[in-house]
């Protein structure tokens, strides 16, 4: 079991997640359930001492009010690991936190030594546009989210098909999770238009891992990462959605731990 | 007497939205014309049948309101008459950077008429903030920033600084400014969000209940205003909460009934469906919560007729009912301010004019001298 605890960053509760053995690895979560200790995370643990923290305005931590655009959440991750006494680490991101995990990249390149870019939000491009994450119902949700729709996580969002099927404190925090979310990412949505031109900024080797039946962000964004960023590869999941962290732990954990354990 | 402008003319074998991706090809122009021709007359007449005022409110991107810039309305109703007041209920603040231009367009209003607009702020619709792009996230801190500096425009002299966290302005000196001193009575409608009520009862504004709630909905709304004020240190005036409900007059219960259901369920099944989405950031979590709670009580969900008459949604009936079931919902929730929508969803012209010579010759004499002179029923 990873050990909790709350740090300060410049005013800000982090709720942190810390397990494992071996070097530090920083993940960086999507907007939906891994921001909890999942499988992925205790697979990635086996190698490495996983950090995990919660986005500003997620699960305990705070400080979302501080927060404008995407600028100041790479901020808040370069003071963490100032926080936490780490000079270059090894990141994984999926998703909303991919997105993030490439900001950190581009900006500060010298503070990233590998990168794994999981279904990675961030980019824009108008002939596949970023599926709709905040105006969707919950079974929508299942549709774009999952391959499988019979995963117990789409079984769930399938079923819930008013309000008063849905639990009270999951409804609270998806409501919390969404706003921080829209805090970043509402317009532009979901990407930063200096991205895509930033990225060969990046020195990180770098695997974009991708699931091959993602509708919220297709695999085309996949593609276009590996392209920009210098030397990159692509490993696409089949069979596979959005949340290969959810719906695909093991093979996840497998491609990451092969990229991140080369030398 | 409130207008909504809505699109009668849907396809009857649309299923989808009414908002943010209602086709707009179903819009037609030259049918545009005439509607909002129609609906201007309507507005107009009220003035002659001795309503106290007619409300208009902003909408973008929909077919259950049609009126984008309501300014416009009220500046035509304005200049068309002379006596009562003009309620635009309201501008979506958030929607306009800077916020000057609601400060610029109501003084044009108010300077217009002569001194009769009522100022309604609203953070505006969930669906405009799908249509606008503008982040809802930020719609209340934007909402507040933009009320303080037109409130500051009307009541202090320019030009001055304005640094907030949003808008940045370096010389504010709007012309003209209002004929009513030291501005125009601000109202503020709402759906039941707690930061709203709060908000307003801090203010010593009004509060204004949006309506197509069950009556339970409105009645926990205006006692937590209450409550909310109590807080504040003082007792609410019934003029601070305003009741919106649809009302429907004819000769007799049967025929109210069968003129005006048809029109009543257009409305409810073909423009209420897409209103309710709630964009993130928009009101807290807690309110978000309390207010899809209420969604079983909201006229969209509503099956039957009896529950249209058991929930007060509309009123409809011969003027003895009306005149009984309105009296009688003004005590029980305690507003001093009646907005009727007397034109609903597809009800044509010719029922809309009857209902409202009926509402204005048999119901509001009865309800002025039920609730006494001071109970506007706009």
């Amino acid at each position: 079991m990873p050990a909790r605890r709350i740090v300060q960053v410049a005013g800000k509760d982090v709720r942190l997640l810390t397990g494992g053995d071996g070097p530090p690895l920083l993940y960086l979560h999507a907007v939906g359930a891994d921001v909890d200790w999942l499988e992925i995370h205790d697979r990635l643990a086996r190698h490495f001492t996983v950090h995990l923290p919660a986005h500003p305005g997620f699960a305990e931590s705070t400080g979302i009010e501080q927060v404008d655009g995407i600028a100041d959440v790479v901020l808040h991750y370069v003071d963490l690991l100032g926080v936490l006494g780490l000079r270059a680490v090894p990141v994984v991101g999926a998703s909303f936190g991919g997105w993030i995990a490439a900001e950190i990249a581009a900006l500060y390149p010298e503070r990233v030594e590998r990168l794994v870019l999981v279904d990675a939000l961030g980019l824009w491009i108008d002939a596949a546009p970023i599926g709709e994450l905040f105006g969707s119902t919950p079974p929508e949700l299942a549709e774009m989210l999952f391959h499988d729709q019979d995963h117990p996580l789409a079984q769930m969002l399938r079923a819930m098909t008013s309000i008063a099927d849905v639990p009270e404190d999951f409804a609270h925090a998806q409501l919390k999770a969404l706003e921080a979310a829209a805090k970043v990412g509402w317009n532009p949505y979901m990407h930063d238009p200096k991205l895509e031109v930033r990225l060969r900024r990046v020195t990180a080797p770098t695997l974009v891992v991708w699931g091959r039946e993602d509708r919220l962000v297709p695999l085309v964004y996949g593609e276009r990462y590996r392209d920009r960023i210098p030397g990159a590869g692509l490993e696409v999941l089949p069979r596979c959605g959005h949340l290969p962290a959810i719906e695909r732990p093991a093979e996840l954990a497998e491609v990451a731990l092969d990229f991140l354990s080369r030398t | 007497m409130f207008h909504l402008m809505p699109w009668p003319h849907l396809p009857e074998s649309y299923a989808g939205p009414a908002w943010v991706k209602c086709p707009n090809a179903f819009y037609d122009g030259r049918r545009g014309h005439a509607l909002y021709n129609r609906y201007l007359d309507e507005l107009v007449r009220a003035e002659a049948l001795g309503f106290d005022g007619v409300c208009v409110n902003e909408h973008h991107a929909n077919a259950y309101g049609n009126m984008p810039s309501p300014n416009l309305i009220a500046s035509i109703l304005a200049r068309q008459t002379e006596r009562m007041r003009i309620a635009v209920v309201g501008n979506a603040l958030p929607l306009y950077n800077p916020p000057l231009r609601v400060a610029e367009e109501y003084a044009m209003i108010d300077c217009i008429s002569g001194g009769r607009l009522i100022a309604g702020m609203v953070v505006g619709g969930g669906p405009e903030y799908y249509s606008n792009g503008i982040n809802p996230a930020e719609a209340r801190e934007r909402f507040s920033e933009a009320l303080d500096l037109i409130v500051r425009c009307w009541t202090e002299p320019g030009p001055f600084v304005h640094t907030g966290k949003h808008y940045k302005l370096r010389y504010v000196n709007p012309w003209p400014t209002p004929v009513q001193k030291p501005h125009p009575p601000i109202w503020i409608p709402g759906a039941g969000s707690y930061e709203t009520m709060d908000f307003v009862a801090r203010r010593r504004w009004a509060y204004m209940g949006i309506p197509y709630f069950h009556k339970r909905i409105f009645k926990r709304n205006f006692d937590y205003f209450r409550e909310a004020c109590a807080k504040e240190g003082y007792a609410a005036s019934p003029e601070q909460m305003g009741w919106l409900v649809p009302v429907y007059v004819a000769e007799t219960d049967a025929r109210a009934r069968a003129e005006f259901e048809p029109h009543l369920w257009y409305f409810a099944r073909k423009l209420l469906p897409g209103i309710n989405v709630s964009p993130p950031g928009y009101t807290s979590p807690r309110s978000a919560l309390k207010m899809l709670g209420a969604f079983g009580d909201f006229m969209l969900n509503v099956g039957s007729w009896d529950e249209i008459v058991d929930g007060a949604y509309a009123i409809v009936g011969s003027p003895a009912t009306v005149r009984t079931q309105m009296a009688e919902m003004i005590h029980w929730l305690g507003v001093g301010n009646v907005l009727t929508l007397l034109q609903l969803g597809t009800l044509p012209a010719d029922l809309t004019r009857r209902n409202m010579e009926l509402f204005a010759t048999e119901v509001l004499p009865h309800l002025r001298n039920e609730i006494g002179p001071r109970a506007a029923a706009s």
